[in-house]
């Protein structure tokens, strides 16, 4: 009983935790532009963050080692530093826009200037990092994140044509009017935005943190094979709202009330400030996931004492990066950048920064120095190896897409 | 510990003679599969650095590793050159009990040089912020 209950909860968090920023934006701009037509990248990228997040926990579970100390011993400190410099600014990218999407969405709840919310969320991401504990953290931020099924509940009651939906979404095509590089652009932002990287080292840090050991594997394979597909439906039905009312209007996504139009449209007030509550727990989650993860990775490469179970103090340079992060996070959206695009930026990026994370990994699962009998299997290495094509595929193109098409133009 | 590698070459001649093992034989380690990059923990498991050279000395004719290095060496792991040696920051290899996945030392990291930096933040900053010296709730 005790056990379904551990897998209930982390199933429920995986689910509200899946959906960032990230996600919010990108899967409304794609419906929006492109109707469902661009489905399967989420498909594929689901199934990708899948099999990396378990891989990475599972070797941190079993050679008690998260995803970074293992890069730096791997590669050595000239290429671990390459990959810390890439990751660290991909992820303080994402960790600005998160920061970005905690203001929008209180701006979008108060009419209140985002501006004005931004110090305040800054504020709060680090008192909380400061404070709270690890488990009280991730839980409230997933379990809260949860209110976004709002979308799933809005699409139904805007009663689409669902075989045109489906239609869109398997038999996928370029819309007329948008031009092919453009199309693949997106497909690229889409697939970043699923699997950014901050997800693995944050989810192989966090199994340290809560001292997961081989036991603990199969309660973490089920969060992650039940939570994040099911997180991606959630990501499904924001571009499915999007495809069906703002598509057919003309509507583009430059802000986050276009993002819920749908959704007020739908169901009023109530479904609405559901969403946005949502959204706020969805975003704070993710900005804590990624402040986190910026400390882990540098305290990891350099091998500081790091994690949210000490005391600050025993983990001074640890707390002092992440704060150091979320000021700069907070202060670069002072500056009067559009969060969105911000937002925009950071998913390509990651995209670009995704090998670098990915291959380790795959590395270190089947080396039986660190992982004896729970290296991977044939099954796992051969989808593992394809996942590596693709991630390298998309990580070439998305630069030369972006000057190609002016970032979406 | 030694010059830079160009790219493309091996670390070690392909037909290098390995020195015959100590009898009894002991544990053969490799400087740089072993100890560089690998994570040092203190006597308590906590973290103190990650060894980033090796500092060798000659003693009667033999090669003798006699610190880990840490700290700023590690730039001139990545782009060449070398520090003056009274920027080095050592440990001791006496305080070395065990190399594994980890290198494990045999004494609290509280007393060691190479934590002075997070030690100066604990002291200044961290340490006097509200809440620094409280578990988290």
């Amino acid at each position: 009983m005790k056990k379904f209950l551990a897998v209930a909860l982390g199933v429920l968090t995986a689910i509200g935790g899946f959906v960032d920023i990230g996600d919010l934006v990108t899967n409304a701009v794609v419906g929006a532009r492109f109707g469902m037509s661009l489905v399967w990248v989420v498909v594929v990228g689901v199934v990708g963050i899948c099999l990396f997040a378990q891989m990475s926990g599972r070797v941190a579970a079993v050679s008690g080692r998260a995803t970074f100390e293992i890069i730096r011993e791997r590669l050595g400190p000239r290429v671990g530093g390459a990959n810390l410099v890439a990751s660290f600014l991909v992820t303080v990218l994402t960790l600005t826009a998160e920061i970005g999407g905690i203001a929008l969405a209180l701006e979008l709840a108060s009419s209140v200037e985002r501006r004005l919310w931004i110090p305040f969320a800054g504020l709060a991401v680090w008192l909380v990092l400061w404070r709270v504990k690890f488990s009280v953290l991730e839980n409230a931020a997933g379990l809260l994140g949860l209110a976004l099924v709002g979308f799933a509940v809005a699409l139904f009651q805007l009663g689409p044509d669902w075989g045109e939906l489906v239609a869109q979404a398997t038999r996928p095509q370029v819309p007329a009017g948008e031009p092919v590089p453009t199309y693949w652009y997106y497909a690229v932002a889409l697939f970043g935005a699923a699997m950014t990287p901050y997800e693995v080292f944050f989810f192989s840090s966090g199994a340290r943190e809560e001292k997961w050991t081989a036991k603990d594997l199969s309660v973490s394979r089920a969060n992650v094979l039940i939570g994040f597909p099911l997180g991606g439906l959630l990501s499904v039905a924001i571009a499915g709202c999007a495809a069906v009312v703002l598509l057919p209007r003309g509507i583009d996504v430059s802000t986050l009330s276009e993002i819920t139009l749908p959704v007020a449209l739908a169901g009023g007030k109530v479904l609405l400030a559901l969403v946005i509550l949502g959204v706020v727990a969805a975003t704070f989650g993710a900005a804590l996931e990624t402040a986190l993860s910026t400390g882990y990775t540098l305290a990891q490469f350099f091998g500081w004492s790091w994690g949210k179970y000490h005391r600050p103090a025993q983990a001074a340079r640890f707390h002092t990066a992440m704060a150091v992060a979320v000021l700069v996070g907070t202060l670069v959206l002072l500056t009067n950048v559009d969060p969105v695009a911000v937002t925009e930026y950071s998913v390509v990026f990651s995209a670009v920064a995704l090998p670098l994370t990915y291959l380790p990994i795959l590395v270190v699962a089947n080396d039986r120095e660190y992982m004896g009998d729970h290296v991977n299997g044939r099954a796992t290495n051969a989808l593992g190896l394809v996942y590596l094509v693709v991630i390298l595929v998309a990580s070439l193109a998305a630069i030369p897409l972006m000057i190609a098409t002016g970032a979406g133009g | 510990m030694s010059p830079r590698l160009r790219r493309g070459e091996r670390p070690f001649p392909p037909d290098e003679r390995l020195p015959e093992p100590p009898r009894p034989a002991g544990l053969v380690l490799d400087a740089r599969l072993h100890l560089l990059d690998r994570q040092v923990v203190d006597v308590r498991g906590d973290p103190v650095a990650i060894v980033d050279d090796v500092e060798l000395e000659e003693r009667d004719g033999r090669v003798v590793a006699t610190d880990l290095l840490s700290g700023p060496v590690l730039a001139t792991r990545v782009f060449g050159g070398r520090p003056p040696r009274s920027r080095w920051h050592r440990v001791a290899w006496r305080h070395v009990t065990e190399v594994g996945v980890v290198v494990r030392l045999g004494v609290r990291g509280e007393t060691l040089d190479v934590l002075w930096v997070e030690r100066w933040l604990r002291e200044h900053v961290v340490g006097r912020v509200p809440g620094g010296r409280h578990d988290p709730e």
